[in-house]
Protein backbone atom coordinates (compact mmCIF):
# COMPACT_ATOMS: atom_id res chain seq x y z
CA UNK A 1 0.00 0.00 0.00
CA UNK A 2 2.94 2.73 1.06
CA UNK A 3 4.17 1.57 -2.44
CA UNK A 4 1.19 2.40 -4.36
CA UNK A 5 0.80 5.76 -2.81
CA UNK A 6 4.40 6.48 -3.37
CA UNK A 7 3.86 5.81 -6.77
CA UNK A 8 0.82 8.22 -6.94
CA UNK A 9 2.59 10.75 -5.49
CA UNK A 10 5.61 10.54 -7.22
CA UNK A 11 3.37 10.51 -10.61
CA UNK A 12 1.55 13.65 -9.27
CA UNK A 13 4.89 15.74 -8.97
CA UNK A 14 6.04 14.42 -11.79
CA UNK A 15 3.09 15.50 -14.00
CA UNK A 16 3.06 18.96 -12.16
CA UNK A 17 6.79 19.07 -13.05
CA UNK A 18 5.96 18.03 -16.99
CA UNK A 19 3.12 20.97 -16.77
CA UNK A 20 5.48 24.05 -15.76
CA UNK A 21 7.54 23.20 -18.92
CA UNK A 22 4.55 23.26 -21.33
CA UNK A 23 2.63 26.30 -22.40
CA UNK A 24 2.95 29.04 -24.96
CA UNK A 25 6.29 28.80 -24.64
CA UNK A 26 8.45 26.40 -24.28
CA UNK A 27 10.86 26.81 -20.93
CA UNK A 28 13.73 24.44 -20.27
CA UNK A 29 14.06 22.67 -17.37
CA UNK A 30 17.34 24.93 -16.12
CA UNK A 31 15.23 27.94 -16.95
CA UNK A 32 12.50 27.09 -14.86
CA UNK A 33 14.80 25.85 -11.93
CA UNK A 34 16.58 29.49 -12.18
CA UNK A 35 13.39 31.15 -12.21
CA UNK A 36 12.08 28.99 -9.49
CA UNK A 37 15.25 29.92 -7.28
CA UNK A 38 14.95 33.64 -8.14
CA UNK A 39 11.36 34.70 -8.29
CA UNK A 40 12.03 38.21 -9.56
CA UNK A 41 14.93 37.73 -12.07
CA UNK A 42 12.74 38.66 -15.06
CA UNK A 43 10.31 37.48 -17.63
CA UNK A 44 10.74 33.56 -17.29
CA UNK A 45 10.45 34.11 -13.41
CA UNK A 46 7.40 35.72 -13.98
CA UNK A 47 5.46 33.26 -16.44
CA UNK A 48 6.50 30.70 -13.76
CA UNK A 49 5.88 32.73 -10.92
CA UNK A 50 2.62 34.24 -11.84
CA UNK A 51 1.01 32.10 -14.48
CA UNK A 52 2.52 28.53 -14.87
CA UNK A 53 2.88 27.73 -10.61
CA UNK A 54 -0.14 29.17 -9.56
CA UNK A 55 -2.15 27.12 -12.43
CA UNK A 56 -0.65 24.00 -11.63
CA UNK A 57 -1.08 24.57 -7.84
CA UNK A 58 -5.05 25.82 -8.98
CA UNK A 59 -5.42 22.52 -10.99
CA UNK A 60 -4.13 20.44 -8.30
CA UNK A 61 -6.67 22.10 -5.56
CA UNK A 62 -9.58 21.83 -7.99
CA UNK A 63 -9.22 17.82 -9.09
CA UNK A 64 -7.93 17.17 -5.39
CA UNK A 65 -11.26 18.65 -3.87
CA UNK A 66 -13.55 17.32 -6.50
CA UNK A 67 -12.22 13.88 -6.04
CA UNK A 68 -12.75 13.87 -2.67
CA UNK A 69 -15.83 15.17 -2.81
CA UNK A 70 -17.34 12.66 -5.15
CA UNK A 71 -15.37 9.74 -2.87
CA UNK A 72 -17.37 11.49 -0.32
CA UNK A 73 -21.14 11.24 -1.34
CA UNK A 74 -20.66 7.97 -3.70
CA UNK A 75 -19.13 6.40 -0.03
CA UNK A 76 -22.24 8.16 1.88
CA UNK A 77 -25.25 7.13 -0.53
CA UNK A 78 -23.71 3.97 -1.78
CA UNK A 79 -24.20 5.35 -4.88
CA UNK A 80 -21.30 5.05 -7.94
CA UNK A 81 -23.08 7.41 -10.21
CA UNK A 82 -23.15 9.68 -7.88
CA UNK A 83 -20.74 12.94 -8.52
CA UNK A 84 -20.15 15.96 -6.31
CA UNK A 85 -22.49 18.07 -7.68
CA UNK A 86 -25.29 16.47 -7.14
CA UNK A 87 -26.10 18.06 -4.22
CA UNK A 88 -26.53 21.03 -6.50
CA UNK A 89 -23.46 23.31 -5.78
CA UNK A 90 -22.08 23.25 -9.17
CA UNK A 91 -25.99 24.64 -10.35
CA UNK A 92 -26.46 27.57 -7.49
CA UNK A 93 -23.00 28.58 -8.04
CA UNK A 94 -23.47 28.54 -12.08
CA UNK A 95 -26.61 30.50 -11.83
CA UNK A 96 -25.23 32.98 -9.19
CA UNK A 97 -22.21 33.53 -11.58
CA UNK A 98 -23.87 33.50 -14.83
CA UNK A 99 -26.23 35.95 -13.50
CA UNK A 100 -24.12 38.31 -11.78
CA UNK A 101 -21.86 38.34 -14.85
CA UNK A 102 -24.26 39.15 -17.12
CA UNK A 103 -25.46 42.23 -14.47
CA UNK A 104 -22.16 43.69 -15.02
CA UNK A 105 -21.34 43.01 -11.11
CA UNK A 106 -17.30 43.43 -10.46
CA UNK A 107 -15.17 40.80 -11.48
CA UNK A 108 -13.46 40.16 -8.32
CA UNK A 109 -17.03 39.88 -6.76
CA UNK A 110 -18.28 36.68 -8.59
CA UNK A 111 -16.14 34.06 -7.06
CA UNK A 112 -17.33 34.53 -3.74
CA UNK A 113 -20.86 34.89 -4.90
CA UNK A 114 -20.76 31.43 -6.63
CA UNK A 115 -19.03 29.70 -3.72
CA UNK A 116 -22.05 31.34 -1.18
CA UNK A 117 -24.65 30.45 -3.82
CA UNK A 118 -23.69 27.22 -3.92
CA UNK A 119 -23.34 26.45 -0.39
CA UNK A 120 -27.07 27.90 0.01
CA UNK A 121 -28.11 25.59 -2.81
CA UNK A 122 -26.43 22.18 -0.92
CA UNK A 123 -27.92 23.43 2.62
CA UNK A 124 -31.40 23.60 0.99
CA UNK A 125 -31.00 20.41 -0.82
CA UNK A 126 -30.44 18.77 2.38
CA UNK A 127 -32.96 20.44 4.64
CA UNK A 128 -35.51 18.63 1.41
CA UNK A 129 -33.61 15.26 2.49
CA UNK A 130 -33.94 15.19 6.11
CA UNK A 131 -35.93 12.96 7.49
CA UNK A 132 -35.68 13.02 11.10
CA UNK A 133 -32.39 13.68 12.52
CA UNK A 134 -30.70 11.84 9.64
CA UNK A 135 -31.09 12.14 5.32
CA UNK A 136 -32.98 10.26 2.87
CA UNK A 137 -30.63 8.90 0.31
CA UNK A 138 -33.13 9.06 -2.59
CA UNK A 139 -34.85 12.20 -1.32
CA UNK A 140 -31.14 14.10 -1.95
CA UNK A 141 -30.92 12.43 -5.15
CA UNK A 142 -34.44 13.83 -5.96
CA UNK A 143 -33.95 17.28 -4.16
CA UNK A 144 -30.22 17.56 -5.82
CA UNK A 145 -31.75 16.54 -9.58
CA UNK A 146 -34.71 18.40 -9.44
CA UNK A 147 -33.14 21.95 -8.32
CA UNK A 148 -30.01 21.83 -10.59
CA UNK A 149 -32.60 21.40 -13.71
CA UNK A 150 -34.11 24.40 -12.52
CA UNK A 151 -31.47 26.51 -12.51
CA UNK A 152 -29.87 25.21 -15.67
CA UNK A 153 -32.98 26.58 -16.74
CA UNK A 154 -32.56 29.55 -15.69
CA UNK A 155 -28.83 29.15 -17.07
CA UNK A 156 -30.36 28.98 -20.53
CA UNK A 157 -32.54 31.57 -20.27
CA UNK A 158 -30.22 34.34 -19.44
CA UNK A 159 -28.06 32.36 -22.21
CA UNK A 160 -30.36 33.59 -24.58
CA UNK A 161 -30.86 37.20 -23.28
CA UNK A 162 -27.01 37.81 -23.27
CA UNK A 163 -26.41 36.31 -26.73
CA UNK A 164 -23.81 38.53 -28.52
CA UNK A 165 -23.65 41.01 -25.68
CA UNK A 166 -20.40 41.51 -24.80
CA UNK A 167 -20.51 39.20 -21.58
CA UNK A 168 -21.92 36.50 -23.40
CA UNK A 169 -18.00 34.76 -24.04
CA UNK A 170 -17.12 35.21 -19.95
CA UNK A 171 -20.08 33.47 -19.47
CA UNK A 172 -19.85 30.07 -21.91
CA UNK A 173 -16.11 29.88 -20.55
CA UNK A 174 -16.43 29.61 -16.60
CA UNK A 175 -19.74 27.04 -17.82
CA UNK A 176 -17.55 24.81 -19.45
CA UNK A 177 -14.81 24.82 -17.27
CA UNK A 178 -10.98 26.57 -17.25
CA UNK A 179 -8.42 27.42 -15.33
CA UNK A 180 -6.98 30.66 -17.21
CA UNK A 181 -7.11 33.87 -15.60
CA UNK A 182 -7.06 32.91 -12.00
CA UNK A 183 -4.59 33.73 -10.08
CA UNK A 184 -2.76 33.29 -6.31
CA UNK A 185 -5.46 34.97 -4.63
CA UNK A 186 -8.05 33.10 -5.79
CA UNK A 187 -6.55 30.20 -4.29
CA UNK A 188 -5.65 31.63 -1.15
CA UNK A 189 -9.87 32.60 -0.77
CA UNK A 190 -11.18 29.49 -2.00
CA UNK A 191 -8.26 27.45 0.31
CA UNK A 192 -9.51 28.27 4.04
CA UNK A 193 -13.12 26.48 3.40
CA UNK A 194 -11.48 23.75 0.89
CA UNK A 195 -9.34 23.15 3.83
CA UNK A 196 -12.25 22.94 6.55
CA UNK A 197 -13.37 20.32 4.16
CA UNK A 198 -10.55 17.61 4.17
CA UNK A 199 -10.54 17.92 7.66
CA UNK A 200 -14.50 17.24 7.93
CA UNK A 201 -13.58 14.25 5.44
CA UNK A 202 -10.73 12.88 7.22
CA UNK A 203 -12.46 12.87 10.79
CA UNK A 204 -15.48 11.22 8.65
CA UNK A 205 -13.53 8.07 7.30
CA UNK A 206 -14.28 5.62 9.97
CA UNK A 207 -17.81 6.11 9.87
CA UNK A 208 -17.84 6.37 6.19
CA UNK A 209 -16.11 2.57 6.50
CA UNK A 210 -19.11 1.28 8.22
CA UNK A 211 -21.60 3.36 6.29
CA UNK A 212 -20.42 0.96 3.67
CA UNK A 213 -22.59 -1.69 5.30
CA UNK A 214 -25.97 0.32 4.71
CA UNK A 215 -27.17 2.65 7.66
CA UNK A 216 -28.40 -0.15 9.97
CA UNK A 217 -24.99 -1.93 10.08
CA UNK A 218 -23.21 1.52 10.50
CA UNK A 219 -25.92 2.19 13.38
CA UNK A 220 -25.37 -1.34 14.97
CA UNK A 221 -21.63 -0.85 15.61
CA UNK A 222 -22.24 2.43 16.91
CA UNK A 223 -22.37 5.46 14.30
CA UNK A 224 -24.09 8.49 14.86
CA UNK A 225 -25.77 8.00 11.39
CA UNK A 226 -27.79 11.30 11.57
CA UNK A 227 -24.26 13.22 12.93
CA UNK A 228 -21.91 11.43 10.13
CA UNK A 229 -24.35 12.16 7.11
CA UNK A 230 -24.59 15.72 8.15
CA UNK A 231 -20.37 16.11 8.30
CA UNK A 232 -19.79 14.24 5.11
CA UNK A 233 -21.87 16.10 3.55
CA UNK A 234 -20.95 19.62 5.00
CA UNK A 235 -17.25 18.11 4.10
CA UNK A 236 -18.44 17.93 0.14
CA UNK A 237 -20.41 21.01 -0.51
CA UNK A 238 -17.47 22.61 1.05
CA UNK A 239 -14.84 20.82 -1.27
CA UNK A 240 -17.14 21.41 -4.48
CA UNK A 241 -17.93 24.72 -4.10
CA UNK A 242 -14.39 25.78 -3.29
CA UNK A 243 -13.69 24.01 -6.85
CA UNK A 244 -16.27 25.55 -8.68
CA UNK A 245 -15.48 28.97 -7.09
CA UNK A 246 -11.91 28.31 -8.87
CA UNK A 247 -13.09 26.72 -12.24
CA UNK A 248 -16.47 26.85 -12.97
CA UNK A 249 -17.99 23.41 -13.64
CA UNK A 250 -15.72 20.60 -14.41
CA UNK A 251 -16.87 17.47 -14.78
CA UNK A 252 -15.94 14.10 -14.25
CA UNK A 253 -13.15 13.87 -12.25
CA UNK A 254 -15.57 13.81 -9.25
CA UNK A 255 -17.21 10.73 -10.88
CA UNK A 256 -14.50 8.59 -12.06
CA UNK A 257 -11.32 9.05 -10.01
CA UNK A 258 -13.09 7.84 -6.80
CA UNK A 259 -13.64 4.70 -9.07
CA UNK A 260 -9.99 4.23 -10.44
CA UNK A 261 -8.94 5.21 -6.70
CA UNK A 262 -10.93 2.19 -5.41
CA UNK A 263 -9.19 0.29 -8.37
CA UNK A 264 -5.84 0.84 -6.86
CA UNK A 265 -6.62 0.84 -3.01
CA UNK A 266 -9.41 -1.14 -2.40
CA UNK A 267 -12.33 0.10 -0.84
CA UNK A 268 -11.34 1.17 2.50
CA UNK A 269 -12.42 4.83 3.17
CA UNK A 270 -9.37 5.94 4.68
CA UNK A 271 -7.03 5.24 1.33
CA UNK A 272 -9.84 5.94 -0.90
CA UNK A 273 -9.90 9.22 -0.07
CA UNK A 274 -6.01 10.04 -0.40
CA UNK A 275 -5.71 8.09 -3.49
CA UNK A 276 -8.51 10.11 -5.05
CA UNK A 277 -6.92 13.48 -4.28
CA UNK A 278 -3.58 12.25 -5.62
CA UNK A 279 -5.46 11.06 -8.51
CA UNK A 280 -7.74 13.88 -9.04
CA UNK A 281 -4.83 16.37 -8.49
CA UNK A 282 -2.70 14.63 -11.50
CA UNK A 283 -5.61 13.89 -13.92
CA UNK A 284 -6.55 17.65 -13.50
CA UNK A 285 -2.63 19.10 -14.05
CA UNK A 286 -2.58 17.17 -17.35
CA UNK A 287 -5.74 17.99 -18.77
CA UNK A 288 -5.37 21.50 -18.11
CA UNK A 289 -1.65 20.90 -19.51
CA UNK A 290 -2.85 19.70 -22.72
CA UNK A 291 -6.03 22.10 -22.92
CA UNK A 292 -3.42 24.66 -23.46
CA UNK A 293 -1.10 23.38 -25.45
CA UNK A 294 -3.09 21.10 -27.96
CA UNK A 295 -4.27 23.92 -29.87
CA UNK A 296 -1.81 26.60 -28.70
CA UNK A 297 -2.65 29.83 -28.74
CA UNK A 298 -6.39 28.90 -28.42
CA UNK A 299 -7.79 26.44 -25.30
CA UNK A 300 -9.75 24.22 -25.02
CA UNK A 301 -12.00 24.44 -22.30
CA UNK A 302 -10.62 21.90 -19.60
CA UNK A 303 -14.07 20.40 -19.09
CA UNK A 304 -14.48 19.50 -22.48
CA UNK A 305 -10.77 18.15 -22.64
CA UNK A 306 -11.27 15.56 -19.76
CA UNK A 307 -14.88 14.11 -21.27
CA UNK A 308 -13.05 13.49 -24.08
CA UNK A 309 -9.73 11.53 -22.66
CA UNK A 310 -11.63 10.19 -19.80
CA UNK A 311 -14.57 8.45 -20.86
CA UNK A 312 -13.90 6.62 -23.21
CA UNK A 313 -10.80 5.25 -20.86
CA UNK A 314 -13.46 4.86 -18.08
CA UNK A 315 -15.39 3.20 -20.47
CA UNK A 316 -12.67 0.83 -21.60
CA UNK A 317 -11.93 -0.07 -18.43
CA UNK A 318 -15.49 -0.88 -17.15
CA UNK A 319 -16.12 -3.14 -19.75
CA UNK A 320 -13.13 -4.76 -19.99
CA UNK A 321 -13.27 -5.29 -16.29
CA UNK A 322 -17.19 -6.86 -17.12
CA UNK A 323 -15.60 -9.07 -19.53
CA UNK A 324 -13.15 -10.14 -17.26
CA UNK A 325 -15.85 -10.93 -14.75
CA UNK A 326 -18.20 -13.00 -17.11
CA UNK A 327 -15.41 -15.29 -17.94
CA UNK B 1 -29.80 -8.93 31.81
CA UNK B 2 -31.91 -7.28 29.77
CA UNK B 3 -35.49 -6.25 31.50
CA UNK B 4 -37.93 -5.35 29.52
CA UNK B 5 -41.18 -3.29 31.33
CA UNK B 6 -44.51 -1.83 29.35
CA UNK B 7 -42.82 -1.64 26.64
CA UNK B 8 -44.90 0.05 23.84
CA UNK B 9 -43.93 0.12 20.01
CA UNK B 10 -45.83 2.07 17.39
CA UNK B 11 -45.05 1.84 13.61
CA UNK B 12 -46.55 4.87 11.66
CA UNK B 13 -48.30 5.83 14.57
CA UNK B 14 -50.41 2.95 14.85
CA UNK B 15 -50.14 0.51 17.98
CA UNK B 16 -47.51 -2.76 17.09
CA UNK B 17 -46.88 -4.35 20.47
CA UNK B 18 -48.05 -3.40 23.99
CA UNK B 19 -47.84 -3.97 27.47
CA UNK B 20 -44.65 -6.29 26.65
CA UNK B 21 -42.92 -7.47 30.01
CA UNK B 22 -40.23 -10.05 30.30
CA UNK B 23 -36.37 -10.69 31.27
CA UNK B 24 -33.66 -12.63 29.37
CA UNK B 25 -30.78 -13.54 31.23
CA UNK B 26 -26.86 -13.42 30.79
CA UNK B 27 -26.02 -16.73 28.55
CA UNK B 28 -29.26 -17.52 26.96
CA UNK B 29 -30.47 -18.27 23.75
CA UNK B 30 -34.03 -16.92 23.00
CA UNK B 31 -35.89 -16.93 19.94
CA UNK B 32 -38.63 -14.90 18.59
CA UNK B 33 -41.33 -16.17 16.07
CA UNK B 34 -44.60 -14.91 15.03
CA UNK B 35 -46.60 -14.15 11.77
CA UNK B 36 -44.65 -11.76 9.17
CA UNK B 37 -46.10 -8.32 10.40
CA UNK B 38 -46.53 -9.40 14.11
CA UNK B 39 -42.94 -7.12 15.39
CA UNK B 40 -40.55 -9.45 15.60
CA UNK B 41 -37.64 -7.05 13.90
CA UNK B 42 -39.16 -3.24 15.44
CA UNK B 43 -39.16 -5.66 18.38
CA UNK B 44 -35.26 -6.57 18.23
CA UNK B 45 -34.55 -3.75 17.04
CA UNK B 46 -35.90 -1.71 19.81
CA UNK B 47 -34.36 -4.53 22.23
CA UNK B 48 -31.24 -3.27 21.13
CA UNK B 49 -31.61 0.58 21.12
CA UNK B 50 -31.86 1.05 17.51
CA UNK B 51 -34.94 2.22 17.77
CA UNK B 52 -36.25 4.47 20.26
CA UNK B 53 -39.07 2.88 22.26
CA UNK B 54 -43.22 4.54 22.07
CA UNK B 55 -43.85 3.40 25.69
CA UNK B 56 -42.20 1.51 28.88
CA UNK B 57 -38.82 1.15 29.05
CA UNK B 58 -35.66 -1.52 27.61
CA UNK B 59 -33.03 -1.72 30.65
CA UNK B 60 -29.62 -3.22 30.03
CA UNK B 61 -28.15 -3.65 33.50
CA UNK B 62 -30.19 -1.55 35.22
CA UNK B 63 -29.56 1.53 32.58
CA UNK B 64 -31.88 2.53 29.98
CA UNK B 65 -30.72 1.55 26.60
CA UNK B 66 -31.32 4.83 25.37
CA UNK B 67 -29.37 6.65 27.67
CA UNK B 68 -26.75 4.60 26.27
CA UNK B 69 -23.82 6.68 23.42
CA UNK B 70 -24.05 5.06 19.95
CA UNK B 71 -20.40 3.32 20.71
CA UNK B 72 -21.31 2.51 24.63
CA UNK B 73 -24.32 0.65 22.99
CA UNK B 74 -22.43 -1.21 20.15
CA UNK B 75 -19.74 -2.08 22.59
CA UNK B 76 -22.48 -4.00 24.56
CA UNK B 77 -25.02 -5.06 21.75
CA UNK B 78 -24.15 -6.37 18.52
CA UNK B 79 -27.31 -6.41 15.85
CA UNK B 80 -27.07 -8.29 12.70
CA UNK B 81 -29.02 -7.44 10.03
CA UNK B 82 -29.53 -9.68 6.78
CA UNK B 83 -30.20 -6.70 4.51
CA UNK B 84 -28.18 -6.84 1.32
CA UNK B 85 -25.15 -4.52 0.71
CA UNK B 86 -23.56 -2.86 -2.27
CA UNK B 87 -19.91 -1.56 -1.71
CA UNK B 88 -17.41 -2.46 -4.94
CA UNK B 89 -13.74 -4.05 -3.68
CA UNK B 90 -15.15 -5.08 -0.31
CA UNK B 91 -13.49 -7.91 1.23
CA UNK B 92 -14.01 -9.84 4.09
CA UNK B 93 -11.89 -8.61 6.41
CA UNK B 94 -12.91 -5.37 5.48
CA UNK B 95 -16.62 -6.05 6.52
CA UNK B 96 -15.79 -7.18 9.35
CA UNK B 97 -13.17 -4.49 10.42
CA UNK B 98 -16.15 -2.64 10.91
CA UNK B 99 -17.27 -4.19 14.28
CA UNK B 100 -14.15 -2.29 16.23
CA UNK B 101 -15.89 0.52 15.16
CA UNK B 102 -16.95 1.29 18.45
CA UNK B 103 -13.37 0.50 20.06
CA UNK B 104 -11.90 3.52 18.47
CA UNK B 105 -12.28 7.32 19.44
CA UNK B 106 -12.46 9.27 16.59
CA UNK B 107 -8.56 10.43 16.33
CA UNK B 108 -7.78 6.48 15.93
CA UNK B 109 -7.60 5.69 12.91
CA UNK B 110 -5.44 2.51 12.42
CA UNK B 111 -5.92 -0.53 13.92
CA UNK B 112 -4.23 -2.36 16.64
CA UNK B 113 -2.89 -6.04 18.07
CA UNK B 114 -6.03 -5.88 19.78
CA UNK B 115 -8.10 -5.48 16.69
CA UNK B 116 -6.30 -7.73 14.61
CA UNK B 117 -6.96 -10.36 17.29
CA UNK B 118 -10.44 -9.95 17.65
CA UNK B 119 -10.91 -9.75 13.81
CA UNK B 120 -8.89 -13.32 13.27
CA UNK B 121 -11.17 -14.90 16.18
CA UNK B 122 -13.80 -14.03 14.76
CA UNK B 123 -13.25 -15.28 11.27
CA UNK B 124 -11.66 -18.18 13.39
CA UNK B 125 -15.30 -18.65 14.93
CA UNK B 126 -16.99 -18.47 12.05
CA UNK B 127 -15.15 -21.00 10.12
CA UNK B 128 -13.84 -18.16 7.45
CA UNK B 129 -10.03 -18.19 8.14
CA UNK B 130 -9.25 -18.54 4.08
CA UNK B 131 -11.60 -15.97 3.45
CA UNK B 132 -10.35 -12.70 4.62
CA UNK B 133 -8.91 -11.61 1.88
CA UNK B 134 -11.85 -12.54 -1.02
CA UNK B 135 -14.36 -9.90 -1.98
CA UNK B 136 -17.86 -10.30 -0.16
CA UNK B 137 -20.00 -9.97 -3.35
CA UNK B 138 -18.03 -13.53 -4.22
CA UNK B 139 -19.79 -15.14 -1.24
CA UNK B 140 -22.76 -17.35 -1.35
CA UNK B 141 -25.30 -16.68 0.90
CA UNK B 142 -24.51 -18.62 3.75
CA UNK B 143 -20.79 -17.70 3.50
CA UNK B 144 -22.54 -14.24 4.06
CA UNK B 145 -24.41 -14.79 6.83
CA UNK B 146 -21.51 -16.38 8.88
CA UNK B 147 -19.79 -12.84 7.92
CA UNK B 148 -21.86 -10.94 9.20
CA UNK B 149 -22.34 -12.83 12.40
CA UNK B 150 -18.40 -12.88 12.61
CA UNK B 151 -18.95 -8.89 12.30
CA UNK B 152 -20.86 -8.85 15.16
CA UNK B 153 -18.58 -11.12 17.00
CA UNK B 154 -15.53 -8.54 16.27
CA UNK B 155 -17.65 -6.51 18.09
CA UNK B 156 -16.81 -7.95 21.54
CA UNK B 157 -20.57 -7.11 23.08
CA UNK B 158 -21.83 -9.91 25.29
CA UNK B 159 -25.11 -9.65 23.42
CA UNK B 160 -26.30 -10.92 20.24
CA UNK B 161 -28.97 -9.43 18.63
CA UNK B 162 -29.91 -11.23 15.09
CA UNK B 163 -32.94 -11.26 13.08
CA UNK B 164 -33.67 -14.22 10.76
CA UNK B 165 -29.69 -15.25 10.23
CA UNK B 166 -31.35 -18.74 8.56
CA UNK B 167 -33.59 -16.55 6.09
CA UNK B 168 -32.47 -17.23 2.60
CA UNK B 169 -30.27 -20.73 3.73
CA UNK B 170 -30.21 -24.22 2.42
CA UNK B 171 -30.99 -26.74 5.34
CA UNK B 172 -27.00 -27.17 5.86
CA UNK B 173 -25.91 -23.74 5.72
CA UNK B 174 -28.88 -23.12 8.35
CA UNK B 175 -27.75 -25.31 10.53
CA UNK B 176 -24.36 -24.43 10.47
CA UNK B 177 -25.33 -20.80 11.67
CA UNK B 178 -27.22 -21.78 14.50
CA UNK B 179 -24.76 -24.26 15.21
CA UNK B 180 -22.42 -21.28 15.78
CA UNK B 181 -25.05 -19.15 17.61
CA UNK B 182 -25.01 -22.16 20.00
CA UNK B 183 -21.58 -22.17 20.18
CA UNK B 184 -21.42 -18.09 21.17
CA UNK B 185 -24.15 -18.92 24.07
CA UNK B 186 -21.55 -21.42 25.17
CA UNK B 187 -18.67 -18.69 25.10
CA UNK B 188 -20.71 -16.68 27.34
CA UNK B 189 -22.74 -14.65 24.92
CA UNK B 190 -26.33 -14.25 25.11
CA UNK B 191 -27.95 -14.54 21.51
CA UNK B 192 -31.69 -13.04 20.98
CA UNK B 193 -32.72 -14.21 17.24
CA UNK B 194 -35.87 -14.09 15.04
CA UNK B 195 -36.45 -17.08 13.45
CA UNK B 196 -39.07 -18.71 11.45
CA UNK B 197 -39.06 -22.33 11.59
CA UNK B 198 -40.30 -23.40 15.50
CA UNK B 199 -38.26 -26.51 14.73
CA UNK B 200 -35.06 -24.41 14.50
CA UNK B 201 -36.12 -22.48 17.89
CA UNK B 202 -36.80 -25.68 19.33
CA UNK B 203 -33.31 -27.18 18.59
CA UNK B 204 -31.20 -24.48 19.26
CA UNK B 205 -32.67 -22.01 21.98
CA UNK B 206 -32.80 -22.17 25.30
CA UNK B 207 -36.47 -20.49 25.33
CA UNK B 208 -38.60 -18.79 22.71
CA UNK B 209 -41.24 -16.04 23.09
CA UNK B 210 -44.33 -16.26 19.88
CA UNK B 211 -45.25 -13.05 19.05
CA UNK B 212 -48.90 -12.30 17.75
CA UNK B 213 -52.37 -10.15 18.08
CA UNK B 214 -50.06 -7.06 19.40
CA UNK B 215 -48.54 -8.38 22.40
CA UNK B 216 -46.93 -11.89 23.89
CA UNK B 217 -48.76 -15.40 23.32
CA UNK B 218 -46.23 -17.06 25.06
CA UNK B 219 -42.82 -16.96 26.29
CA UNK B 220 -40.79 -19.90 28.26
CA UNK B 221 -39.40 -22.63 27.93
CA UNK B 222 -38.95 -24.32 24.67
CA UNK B 223 -40.93 -27.42 24.70
CA UNK B 224 -43.86 -25.46 26.79
CA UNK B 225 -44.05 -22.26 24.10
CA UNK B 226 -43.52 -23.95 20.71
CA UNK B 227 -46.37 -26.55 21.28
CA UNK B 228 -49.14 -27.30 18.79
CA UNK B 229 -51.73 -25.41 20.13
CA UNK B 230 -49.56 -21.92 20.92
CA UNK B 231 -48.29 -22.52 17.41
CA UNK B 232 -51.72 -22.31 15.75
CA UNK B 233 -52.71 -19.76 18.04
CA UNK B 234 -49.53 -17.60 16.49
CA UNK B 235 -49.56 -18.50 12.55
CA UNK B 236 -53.39 -19.15 12.35
CA UNK B 237 -52.81 -22.78 11.06
CA UNK B 238 -53.69 -26.66 12.32
CA UNK B 239 -50.39 -27.80 13.12
CA UNK B 240 -49.50 -31.30 14.89
CA UNK B 241 -45.91 -32.38 15.90
CA UNK B 242 -44.79 -36.15 15.19
CA UNK B 243 -41.54 -37.66 16.94
CA UNK B 244 -39.49 -39.46 14.72
CA UNK B 245 -37.94 -42.85 15.49
CA UNK B 246 -35.05 -40.95 16.44
CA UNK B 247 -36.82 -39.44 19.39
CA UNK B 248 -36.20 -36.27 17.66
CA UNK B 249 -40.15 -34.05 18.08
CA UNK B 250 -40.69 -32.21 14.89
CA UNK B 251 -43.82 -29.63 14.26
CA UNK B 252 -45.46 -28.73 10.89
CA UNK B 253 -48.65 -27.36 9.96
CA UNK B 254 -50.92 -30.14 9.06
CA UNK B 255 -52.28 -31.29 5.77
CA UNK B 256 -55.91 -29.20 5.40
Amino acid sequence: MILRFAALAAGLLGVAAGALLVGGTVLWPAAIWNALLHPNSGEIATIVWQLRLPRIAIGAFVGASLAIAGALLQGLLRNPLVDPYLTGVSAGAAVAIVLSISAGVAAAAVPALGFAAGLATAITVAALARRGASLDATRLILAGVSLSSLFAAIIALVLTRVQGAGSAPAIVSWLAGTLSGRSWGDLFFAAPYAFLGVVLALLSAPALNALRLGDTRAAAVGVDVGRAQWTILASSSLLAASAVTLSGTIGFVGLIVPHIARRMVGSDARYVLAASALLGAALTIVADALSRTLFAPAEIPIGVLLAFIGVPAFLYLYLRDRRTAAA
Amino acid sequence: MIAVRDLELRVAGKPLLAAMSFDIGAGEFVSILGRNGAGKTTLLRALAGLRPADGGSVALQSRSVAAFSPAERSRAIAFVTSDDVFADRLTVRDVIAAGRYPHHRWWQWTQDSHDAKAIAGALEAVELQSFADREFATLSSGERQRVWIALAIAQEAPLLFLDEPTGHLDLRAAQHVLKLLREQVHAGKTVVCVLHDPNEAAAYADRAMLLAAGGILAFDRRDRALTPALLEQAYGLKMESVTTPSGISRIFPSAT
